[in-house]
């Protein structure tokens, strides 16, 4: 049995054709490369923005140029020069509540990758944003009654009763000291959004923010800055992609999520930035006492990431769940997993990731689980499994596990392997051919996480999953 | 009827969602064997469980007196100590304890019991090999990776190294094959005559009581006592079944 | 003699793949005494043994080289089945050569002066807790038999490092068993390669933290050749304000194929004050390969409480018994009469005196086993 060769299907590089498009930049407004004060000042001077905020880029710019990325782990980032990174480039646009008002090479990006559509059948609001800036906002005029506010921080911050929501929160759960590139993050930061959710409301549908990154050699920045009051409850998604160039491209966004008291925020992300995408994206949600906090996280772009979603169960009985699934193909690399603290007593935690590594792909799962002194009766329980489609790609699981609670429970299981033989032989047997057989495998690997999806998403999921499966046996 | 021993007096009990047991009543003397039947779900595991004292259990209304004390309100450990056993239907496993170290600790935890660790180590080796088991088991742990019918051995040599003044089998017959079974046979009859101690075994396979002498049984159906009588009730539910009884369970639900 | 300093062995016991370093799990920093030996001429294992990974790193290997007297190099001829255990000093290299079987044994702590403690030649620059080591490196050529036991069992005005180094050749089989039982700082590594063909390899690891010790293990298995077998467990009880660190690495490294890796860890923790630190990885570089970790980390689950229960036991007693199966394992694994006797003084200090003598009674080790009744 172990002597038998093994037959490996062949498959062909991803098409990408339905993310693989890009206008002409021509006309828009783009800074010169590179990082310096200048830069920041003008980012802030165009945005018109308090003086709080232009001294915390400015000093958030020092700390960037003071930290160094830990050489003793994670991926590579050498291919990733400063120097050649725009950090703003916008389009000429003002920001629209009317996809009619947006330009039309614009439009019809986000009308090919669905938005537009999906905003009309099934969510509560949309946020669009293209390179640096918002280029379309709008939400249900009942939701807005609600006292539902969806907009973006550069609007709240020019709204005397928003600003000082802004000023509360902006930085605080992400400080700009926490890593490299937070601190560029902060420095350089646009776009994004600002979400509040008033007391005991529900939002029955989804809002979304789309990050679509046209330019070629550019940063994307965005900030997303979400409070959901006590007993409040709302489903955030989003989604980002961007065509293939040859140069390097950057996103470095922070996602801030406060969860307070009894409420339940659900946070889901379909990543598909293009191979030549360095994501070193930081994302961090403090969640109040009987809170719930619910990620949903498919990574299947980029050609670096970087990407640990961070729970910090602050309140006692709060709980997380945690489902992802990475997708790491040709020239891939990618790090991602999720933190969880777990600081409140009768806190309950449970993770559970995927991931699929092909083509030479290389996928890391990395995770910490810190237990502390107070958390009486926590539980936590993490489930990673990894599915090996060949011999050249790789797969790492390197979790951490931290506890400081005797009546605290932590429990941890990790497998890796790859499709096995009998299945795809009684697949085989029962008249499926064997690409489709493992098509089939790997999609039943991947539906835990699907099925957490909206169903519009899961569909584009599970082409992605197609996309990357389909290929001639060889 | 010899004195008695224990004396359950209408017990009402169940989980936190849900009453299993209506006011249930029984009395074993000493040295008695008495026998608990019914149909699956009946209660009767639940009802061993609550004379132990397992906490997954609340105790509503009624009495436990065992060996002329109140022991309704008492911990399971010290029931243990008082001399009640409760041979498990599925033993819990315990990664990290051999079973060596495990009967050791057990063992002087019982005055009447201590004993040097050199007649220890013979007396385990005597009962071990009542049993027909090997003594490599004694480095495993406890109940780790064992058969089914190696649990109950476990369980049967506990049982014989405890001595204790009152064994409830629960089940101890499921899942057994025959030599499995009749080496747990030889382990009641061996308790019964070293030990003099009381019996109460739940079962629904009357195969385990034939080498047995019954002195009363007990029928439960849907949490409800319904019926007690001599052994000889045995044969009446061999050939008639539990049928015979649910009605009554549902008249005492009315009563 | 020149003088006597310390030295700072910094971020040793690293596991192959690290992780985020504000976690304070990747190494462990140790002072360490330095004996200058300038002069002295040092009669070092044969080249061979210098490619050995060890589990605590280059930077420990250098230090154990710097410091001990000299190596002890034993060879194990082919076909040979050597009963009498090897017990390793401070630098320790062994061939087990083609179809030999052999048991290696390395002690530390109890009497200074038995045999068996033989590397705990105390290093005598003093900074406290005084330190000892010991480095072994193993080569199990095919279809060598190779037996390793480990006892770290000193009281708690010592530190102690234990670095060793396993190659294992087409068919070997190796297994070590360590039990960790006692010392203020204990941090042991132990690298594995299973370079041949259908090569096996089994550890278990015991261990016990309490009061203010501090623990830190490193574990790595490099699967190499194909349809090679690993199986790792670790279990230990924590209480006090006991630190510990646990790594365990499984590599299936490109070309083997047929592989399987397995980790578990159990941890019991007693108490509030413990730090626990556990970091599973699996690193696979080929697809026909199975890894699995698992690990579980808590106290007494509420079902063994509850059986535990039914059979007199209150929590307290529930909790020493865990303790006390650590050392009726250990006492019954240790293959010498001096290093039962290590691991029993070590056994009366942390259950006491009555505790300790049942252990030996009671697994007929006393040499009064059969008569009287």
């Amino acid at each position: 049995m172990s002597e038998r060769t093994q037959n490996r299907t062949h498959v062909d590089d991803v098409d990408r054709s339905l993310y693989d498009f890009t206008y002409s930049e021509e006309g828009y407004e783009r800074y010169d490369d590179g990082l310096t004060p200048d830069i920041v000042r003008a980012i802030s001077q165009k945005k018109d923005e308090p003086e709080w905020m232009l001294n915390m880029r400015l000093a958030a710019l020092d700390t960037y140029h003071a930290k160094e990325m830990a050489p003793n782990w994670g991926p590579s980032i050498a291919g990733l020069d400063m120097d050649h990174i725009s950090t703003y480039v916008s389009p000429r646009t003002k920001q629209a509540k009317n996809w009619d008002d947006v330009p039309d090479d614009i439009k019809n990006t986000f009308e090919r990758l669905g938005i537009p559509e999906a905003e009309r059948e099934s969510l509560a609001g949309v946020g669009a944003q293209y390179d640096s800036e918002i280029v379309y906002h709008n939400m249900r005029e009942e939701v807005a009654k609600s006292g539902v506010i969806y907009t973006t921080i550069e609007d709240a911050l020019h709204d005397p009763q928003w600003e000082p929501v802004v000023h509360e929160y902006f930085g605080t759960l992400i400080p700009p000291a926490d890593h490299k590139f937070a601190a560029l993050h902060y420095a350089v930061w646009s776009g994004g959004s600002f979400v509040y959710v008033p007391e005991g409301v529900t939002v029955e549908y989804p809002l979304q923010s789309y990050f679509r990154l046209n330019a070629e050699g550019a940063g994307q920045f965005e900030h997303t800055l979400i409070i959901v009051e006590k007993g409040a409850d709302l489903h955030f998604i989003e989604g980002c992609s961007a065509p293939k160039y040859y140069e390097a491209n950057l996103h470095a966004g922070a996602v801030e999520l406060f969860v307070k008291d009894g409420a339940r925020l659900r946070y889901s992300t379909i990543e598909n930035w293009s191979k030549n995408m360095y994501n070193l994206n930081t994302k961090r949600a403090r969640v109040g006492a009987d809170a719930k906090m619910e990620w949903v996280s498919g990574s299947f772009g980029s050609h670096v990431s970087y990407l640990y979603p961070t729970t910090i169960l602050a309140g006692d009985r709060g709980n997380c769940e945690f489902t992802g699934i990475t997708f790491a193909g040709a020239t891939q690399d990618l790090d991602t997993g999720c933190k969880v603290i777990l600081n409140g007593a009768n806190t309950t935690a449970s993770v559970d990731t995927k991931s699929i590594s092909k083509d030479g792909g290389c996928n890391t799962f990395r995770s910490s689980v810190v237990v502390g002194r107070r958390a009486a009766n926590a539980r936590c329980s993490v489930s990673c499994q990894s599915l090996m489609l060949d011999d050249i790609s790789r797969s790492d699981t390197i979790p951490a596990m931290d506890v400081r609670n005797a009546t605290a429970s932590v429990g941890h299981e990790a497998t890796i392997g790859r499709i096995s033989d009998d299945t795809v032989l009684y697949l085989m047997s029962r008249g499926c051919s064997e690409a489709e057989a493992r098509t089939m495998v790997v999609g039943g690997f991947a539906n835990p996480v699907s099925k957490e999806l909206p169903l519009e998403y899961a569909v584009e999921m599970n082409n992605l999953i197609k996309l990357e499966m389909e290929g001639a046996i060889g | 009827m010899s004195n008695q021993l224990l004396r359950v007096s209408g017990i009402s009990a169940g989980t936190e969602d849900k009453p299993i047991l209506h006011n249930v009543s029984l009395k074993v003397g000493s040295g008695e064997t008495h026998v608990l039947m019914g149909p699956n779900g009946a209660g009767k595991s639940t009802l061993g469980h609550v004379i132990m004292g397992d906490p997954a259990y609340q105790v509503t209304d009624g009495t436990i007196v065992f060996d002329g004390t109140d022991i309704t309100e008492q911990s399971a450990d010290k029931r243990s100590l008082a001399g009640i056993f409760l041979s498990y239907q599925a033993p819990v496993e315990v990664p990290g304890v051999p079973l060596y170290s495990y009967l050791r600790t057990i063992t002087q935890k019982r005055p009447e019991l201590k004993m040097t660790a050199r007649k220890f180590r013979n007396r385990v080796g005597e009962i071990a090999d009542q049993l027909d088991m090997g003594s490599s088991f004694l480095t495993r742990e406890l109940n780790v990776g064992f058969s089914g019918g190696e649990k109950k051995k476990i369980e049967m040599l506990q049982l014989l190294l405890l001595r204790p003044k009152l064994a409830i089998l629960d089940e101890t017959d499921s899942g057994l094959d025959v030599d499995a079974l009749s080496v747990v046979s030889r382990g009641i009859e061996a308790y019964r005559k070293d030990c003099d101690g009381a019996l109460l075994v739940i079962t629904h396979n009357t195969r385990i009581l034939e080498r047995l002498t019954v002195d009363r049984t007990h029928v439960m159906v849907q949490g409800r006592l319904v019926a007690e009588g001599p052994g000889s009730l045995i044969d009446n539910i061999d050939a008639h079944g539990f049928e015979q009884f649910e009605h009554e369970a549902e008249d005492g639900g009315a009563a | 003699m020149a003088e006597n300093s310390t030295a700072t062995l910094s971020r040793v016991n690293t596991p192959p793949a690290q992780t985020w370093n504000y976690l304070r799990t990747n190494d462990i920093t140790l002072q360490v005494p330095s004996v200058s030996r300038k002069g002295d001429v040092y009669f070092a294992l044969p080249r061979l043994f210098e490619g050995i990974e060890c589990g605590m790193g280059r930077q420990v290997t250098d230090w154990v080289e710097s410091q001990a007297k000299d190596a002890h190099y034993v060879e194990v001829r082919a076909g040979e089945k050597r009963e009498e255990p090897i017990v390793a000093t401070m630098d320790t290299g062994v061939m087990v050569r083609a179809g030999a079987e052999a048991t290696i044994v390395v002690c530390t702590g109890g009497n200074e002066d038995s045999e068996s403690a033989a590397q705990s030649e105390a290093l005598d620059a003093s900074p406290q807790p005084a330190t000892s080591a010991a480095l072994v490196r193993i080569w199990a050529e095919r279809d060598a038999r190779v037996h390793v036991l480990e006892f770290v069992a000193a009281d708690d005005d010592r530190q102690h490092l234990e670095s060793v180094g396993i190659v294992a050749g087409d068919r070997a089989r190796v297994d070590v068993r360590q039990f960790f039982l006692g010392a203020r700082t204990t941090a042991a590594g132990l690298a594995c390669s299973l370079d041949g063909a259908n090569a096996r390899f089994d550890l278990s690891c015991r261990y016990l933290g309490a009061g203010e010790e501090r623990l830190d293990i490193n574990h790595v298995v490099r699967m190499r050749g194909k349809n090679g077998r690993a199986n790792v467990s670790e279990s230990g009880v924590l209480d006090g304000h006991a630190r510990k660190a646990l790594r365990a690495t499984i590599d299936l490294v490109h070309g083997s194929s047929g592989s399987e890796g397995t980790e578990l860890e159990n941890v019991l923790v007693l108490s509030d004050d413990v730090t626990n630190k556990t970091m599973p990885v699996i690193l696979c570089d080929e697809d026909d390969v199975a890894g699995n970790h698992g690990a579980t980390i808590g106290s007494v689950g509420p079902e063994q409480i509850g059986y535990l229960a039914n059979r007199g036991l209150a929590l307290e007693e529930i909790e020493a018994l865990y303790v006390r199966a650590l050392f009726d394992e250990a006492v019954l694994a240790a293959p010498t009469s001096a290093i039962r006797a290590t691991v029993l003084a070590r056994a009366t200090t942390v259950l006491g005196e009555e505790v300790a003598r049942d252990l030996v009674e009671g697994l007929g080790l006393d040499g009064t086993a059969t008569e009287e009744d």
